[in-house]
């Protein structure tokens, strides 16, 4: 609880005007937000074209002749070259890395938009009506909150019989959200007693709107931040459980499987190729990411404007 | 203060009910049991099928609940399929050593956050600031696997500086300093990892408490009235800035021991989370489901101390 | 602004640097050294080191596990091969064997089976004496099994090897106090009676307990309180070269000389055992950090193969990787097997067709660096004298699965490149196979494709690889999710296959019987087969029977592999070894 009290004291006086002008404004004062933005779009213009060009059976065909080739290797099997080498099964790890990043992304993403929308939503909900609904969501995370969700999450993974993205993300959604509820309930808390909310109300403006409308856009810096933190942290939970055994299935390519290679102490140490590529792009995107989530920060926000 | 206390910890009780029986259905809905990995083929399955009622595997669920609880509340966690010893005794003996692991964690944490976290606040946009930043977003975007088996292999193997698996050498006798030093010369290395993580996300919330405290009331009081800007920081910021994460201790070690599992699997340290890893892998249910609850009751008794802590550093803020 | 600039690019630059860097100075290999094959008949099984080993040399020994260690010290309690491998020094058993495991009378126990009367007479010969001082006795001999046979006993032993002796049943049930077939006859010397007698008793590992527990020191702890007593689990008493001296749960065990080993002192002052993760261990080894590997993993050998001042030993394992077909259910109210007419996998030709799709002499070589090879038959070639060489067993030939399956009726009638089954429905085969290693997913990729070649649609069961504890709990349940299904059998040194593939096996896992079956089974352990020939023949005629039905296939028989540091001497690693701890030493302090 104390955690949240301490930052209700910081909400912010202003309400912020919002606008693509406004984001434009900054990006363009901002140059590093403005290469991140490039690379951003860059990368994801490479890899979701990229991965539709490439052949997926192709790429996760076994060629044992092909095991652990070097970057710049050509196999005489397929004939192509391994522009960064081959993994333990002779398999193409630039095309994994492509199809690995498009599939983390679209993980990655997808878990991030689910617990946002259960978080932030029943967060608002709690926060804004207070009262039993509040009582009961809350106890509800609390409960989660003091599970060890790590260890759960792999209980969870060795349950479920059929196990594919689907269910890896359905699993991680089920548990992510707690944390943002309680943080968005606490922001709605307090945001709700101001003024322009008790004027709506008074207006006859419908709760509904009030919440969605009016109170989530005076939140939006921080669902921003939070966002591309949850984004950077649920791929980084991936990798984690790929690693543990726990994690999608060894025939689905993700930048978490790639990087997973590297708990064999030789593949760390000796086959790079396999691993850094892909940790590379992890750094790479999660450091445009914020970057750009900094600069949309600013522009909701007008006193850490830069001009 | 006493009567939400108690109001909290009378609160508690539902949630640790609830947690019980979520646990234990999960552990049964697990594939396999413990007698599944008994490959002996002269053995009668019949024999097995006994094994199994002898233990109450075949009972109905609600049955073997019940028989689990009652004796949990007496501190008898049953005994562990693979190990043959009482679940107590084994998590009691794991738990100690990741109890030492988190403590040293917290500490290096501390030593390496408080620092950085507080001056890159303070001097914002700085150089030393924009270093910190990247800092922080390395130890968010690289795995912790991939930062503790670096450090093994470099501090561990390449350098030999540290030992590069368990808790302690088969040559020193208990009790004595050199176990001590043993021991710690056995968990520098993971504590390092693991703090190397655990670093991020304090230097984070340190950052922007004191850049959100430089635009605060308090402190344009304080400088109006013609405090020097240093005093303004060591006196005022900074204080209520680390206040928070001292309080935050409890919670942070009860954080820590449960998420131990990567690390102590890497540098084969057999503490609270290679033994969850190890009981997972095998099925070994009593262990699995003694250690969740423990956690979870611990994680619960971590926050109210929290709280407590916090609302007597704090005066500002009372516990609900 | 320009500095943000800078602190990402440096990033950028710094992270490609040692990709490059890394990438660099691979490709000065122009033939691939991953997939370089080792040649199993040239591995060493000895170390070469001829010089004589030093006083009080210290030999450190990495036991490679992903879980601790569970530290039940026991020959009559323990049930994890790790737990085992930390018992070596220590825990001597009683008999020596051959190469075919046939116990010999040479070692500190002699064995005498009279096959008319079912009679077996043990008899120490040796001069054993405890770790504490004590005699080895006849009272320590029959203790094991009264502590297997106790009511609450609840290790694994129990079995039909035990429940064969006279008596051992009343003893299980509390009838009786003692077990009436085991008598003692005087200080030295034990018989049993049993109710049958096989040639497999004969047989290290096939019912003659060869472990002896010191009464003495046991006698006061009840058998329940058994597996948690010091004497289990920080100070055994025994009777091998070493004794243990200190047990750090889970990690690592130090041992020391037992001063009381009948064949004099052995020639290190301490041995240290530890416990290593697989993911670490390689790195280990290029620090120098250990002696010997025990348990070192295969699936990485192209890692470890050149480490300097290491050489690599190799031995057969006694185990086969097999192909298995599910054909029938378990029946738990008769206690065997009801095979199934109609199973999906019920022809012959097909399974015949699924052996010669895949081309395991490849998957070794590739995969495993040729340190797994081609199988042909359901006994390793280890048991020399038993294992069948003539047959051939299915090597790759697609035209001919293609062949078989076009006899057999499965034809692609819609097109899709896939065959339909005999009535002309969609043939999907579910193939379950384990988590775990290295190749594991590639191995079991490479299947399905081979598979797919030849027409037929196999699928992976459950979409994923299954863990082991779950894979074992779908066959052993019959799980419907499972037609076919890759597994392997450790054999031990028994190489009777009747409980793996007898007809009131549980562990039949792909439920095959049928009469020609059980009737060579039985021949195997009939009386008859005590004659060396008539055995050889029953275990021809078996093996035979077995790869024409292909009810499994066998595919990789293994070899385990150790590295060793040049300043071991006096290692000696065959399978038949008594004496392998004794004999070891060093030649230098220092590695």
């Amino acid at each position: 609880m104390a955690k949240e009290k301490k930052v209700n004291e910081n909400v912010q006086e202003s309400v912020p005007p919002m606008g693509m002008t406004m984001i434009a404004r900054e990006f363009k004062k901002d140059k590093l937000a403005m290469f991140s933005l490039a690379v951003l779009v860059i990368i994801l213009l490479g890899v979701f074209i990229g991965s539709v060009i490439i052949n997926q059976d192709q790429i996760m065909r076994v060629s044992i002749f092909d095991k652990y080739a070097a970057p710049g290797t050509f196999s005489t099997t397929n004939n192509t070259t391994f522009i960064l080498g081959a993994d333990e099964g002779g398999r193409d790890v630039f095309g994994q890395l492509i199809i690995g990043a498009r599939n983390s992304i679209l993980i990655g993403f997808t878990i991030t938009i689910v617990t946002s929308i259960i978080g932030v939503g029943l967060g608002i909900v709690s926060g804004y009506y207070g009262g039993a609904i509040d009582n009961i969501l809350m106890r509800i995370v609390d409960f989660i909150m003091i599970l060890p969700i790590q260890m759960i999450i792999i209980v969870f993974v060795t349950i479920v019989p059929k196990y594919n993205v689907w269910s890896f993300i359905g699993i991680m959604s089920s548990f992510y959200w707690v944390g943002k509820a309680r943080l968005f309930r606490s922001k709605a808390l307090s945001e709700s007693r101001r003024d322009y909310v008790s004027a709506s109300k008074t207006l006859g403006t419908s709760d509904f709107k009030i919440m969605f409308r009016e109170l989530m856009p005076n939140l939006s810096s921080l669902i921003i931040t939070n966002l591309t933190m949850n984004f950077a942290a649920n791929i980084g939970i991936e990798t984690t459980l790929t690693f543990l055994g726990f994690g999608l299935p060894t025939n689905v390519p993700s930048l978490g499987t790639l990087i997973g290679y590297a708990s064999n102490g030789d593949v760390l140490s000796n086959k790079t190729w396999i691993w850094l590529p892909a940790s590379v792009l992890i750094l790479v995107m999660m450091l445009s990411i914020n970057y750009v989530g900094q600069a949309l920060k600013r522009s909701a926000d007008a006193r850490q404007r830069l001009g | 203060m006493w009567k939400t206390i108690l109001r909290r910890i009378i609160l508690m009780i539902p949630q640790v009910i609830i947690l019980s029986i979520f646990i234990f259905l999960l552990a049964q809905a697990m594939p396999g049991d413990p007698f599944t990995g008994l490959i002996n083929p002269n053995m009668d399955p019949a024999v097995i099928e006994k094994m199994r009622e002898a233990a109450g595997l075949n009972d109905p669920w609600h049955i073997q609940y019940i028989r689990w609880i009652g004796n949990a509340i007496h501190g008898d966690f049953g005994t562990s399929f693979l190990y043959k010893l009482p679940v107590a005794e084994i998590i009691g003996e794991r738990a100690l050593n990741t109890i030492w692991l988190s403590l040293l964690t917290v500490i290096l944490t501390y030593l390496i956050a408080l620092p950085l976290g507080l001056f890159a606040g303070r001097y914002q946009n700085s150089w030393f600031d924009k270093v910190v930043v990247v800092y922080n977003f390395f130890s968010f975007a690289v795995p912790i696997f991939i930062f503790a088996l670096l450090t093994l292999f470099i501090f561990g193997y390449r350098l030999d500086w540290f030992p590069t698996t368990g808790s302690v050498s088969s040559d020193v006798v208990k009790g004595t300093t050199a176990y001590f030093f043993d021991k710690l010369h056995h968990i520098t290395l993971p504590a390092i990892s693991q703090a190397f993580l655990a670093t991020a996300v304090t230097i984070q919330y340190l950052r922007s408490e004191v850049i959100d405290a430089k635009t605060q009331d308090f402190v344009r009081t304080a400088r109006s009235k013609g405090v020097p800007t240093n005093k303004v920081f060591t006196r005022h910021i900074f204080r209520n800035a680390s206040l928070p994460i001292a309080s935050q201790l409890g919670y942070e070690i009860t954080g820590l021991i449960s998420g131990s599992v990567v690390i102590e699997k890497i540098f084969g340290y057999p503490g609270i989370g290679k033994l969850f890893i190890d009981s997972i892998v095998q099925r070994d249910y009593t262990v699995i489901t003694a250690l969740i609850l423990i956690l979870g009751i611990a994680t619960l008794i971590g926050t109210l101390l929290s709280d407590i802590i916090m609302s007597i550093v704090d005066p500002r803020i009372r516990i609900q | 602004m320009n500095k943000k600039f800078v602190g990402m690019a440096t990033v950028l630059a710094l992270t490609s640097a040692t990709l490059v860097a890394c990438g660099g100075d691979k490709k000065a290999n122009t033939t691939n050294n991953e997939v370089e094959t080792a040649d199993v008949a040239k591995f060493p099984v000895e170390s070469k080191n001829e010089k004589k080993a030093i006083k009080d040399g210290t030999l450190d020994v990495a036991v490679v596990a992903d879980s601790s260690f569970r530290g039940l010290f026991s020959a009559e309690l323990y049930e994890d091969n790790v737990d085992m491998q930390f018992m070596r020094p220590s825990h001597e058993s009683l008999f020596t064997t051959d190469e075919d495991f046939v116990i010999t009378n040479d070692g500190p126990a002699k064995l005498d089976l009279d096959v008319e009367n079912k009679k077996a007479t043990i008899t120490i010969q040796k001069d054993l004496t405890w770790s504490d001082g004590e005699k080895v006795t006849a009272d320590d001999l029959i203790w094991p099994y009264e502590i297997i046979g106790h009511k609450d006993y609840t290790g694994v032993r129990y079995d039909n090897n035990m429940t064969n002796i006279i008596g051992m049943e009343d003893y299980h049930d509390g009838k009786s106090e003692t077990i009436s077939g085991i008598k003692k006859v005087d200080d030295k010397t034990i018989t049993i009676e049993y109710k049958d007698v096989n040639p497999g008793l004969l047989q290290s590992g096939g019912g003659i307990w060869e472990n002896a527990a010191p009464k003495h020191a046991m006698k006061d702890i009840p058998v329940k309180d058994l597996a948690s007593s010091d004497i289990v689990r920080k100070r055994p008493i025994t009777f091998g070269p070493y004794v243990m001296t200190n047990v750090v749960n889970g990690e690592a065990v130090e041992y020391q000389p037992n001063k009381y080993y009948y064949k004099g002192a052995p020639k290190l002052a301490k041995i240290n055992f530890t416990s290593v993760a697989s993911a670490s261990i390689v790195e280990a080894l290029k620090a120098k950090k250990y002696d010997m590997v025990v348990s070192m993993p295969t699936d990485i050998y192209s890692t470890y193969k050149d480490l300097e001042n290491y050489s690599v030993l190799g031995r057969p394992e006694l185990s086969y990787t097999y192909l298995g077909f599910k054909l029938g259910k378990w029946d738990k109210a008769q206690g065997q097997v009801i095979p199934n007419p109609d199973a999906k996998m019920a022809d012959e030709k097909l399974r015949q067709a699924m052996g010669y799709a895949v081309n395991n002499d490849e998957v070794g070589k590739k995969f495993y660096n040729g340190l797994r090879t081609n199988a042909t038959t359901l006994i390793p070639p280890v048991f020399k004298s038993l294992h069948d060489k003539d047959i051939k067993g299915y090597t790759q030939n697609k035209e001919k699965a293609r062949d078989l399956l076009k006899e057999a009726g499965y034809k692609d009638k819609d097109g899709d490149g896939f065959v339909e089954d005999k009535n002309g429905k969609k043939l999907v085969i579910k193939f379950a196979s384990m988590s775990g290693g290295e190749t594991a997913q590639p191995l079991a990729d490479y299947y399905i494709q081979e598979w797919k070649d030849i027409g037929l649609n196999v699928e992976l069961a459950t979409g994923r690889l299954i863990d082991v504890q779950s894979f074992y709990d779908k066959l052993k349940n019959d799980d419907p999710e499972i037609d076919i299904y890759q597994g392997a059998w450790g054999t031990g040194t028994d190489p009777s296959p009747t409980g793996l593939y007898g007809r009131h096996s549980f562990f039949n896992h792909g439920r095959f019987a049928d009469e020609e079956n059980d009737k060579l089974l039985e021949a195997i352990d009939s009386k008859e087969s005590f004659d060396p020939e008539k055995r050889q023949e029953a275990f021809y005629n078996w093996q035979k029977y077995a790869s024409k039905k292909a009810f499994v296939i066998p595919t990789l028989y293994r070899t385990e592999v150790m590295p060793v540091h040049d300043r071991v001497t006096g290692l000696d690693w065959h399978q038949n070894n008594f004496y392998m701890w004794s004999e070891i030493g060093v030649s230098q302090e220092k590695r």
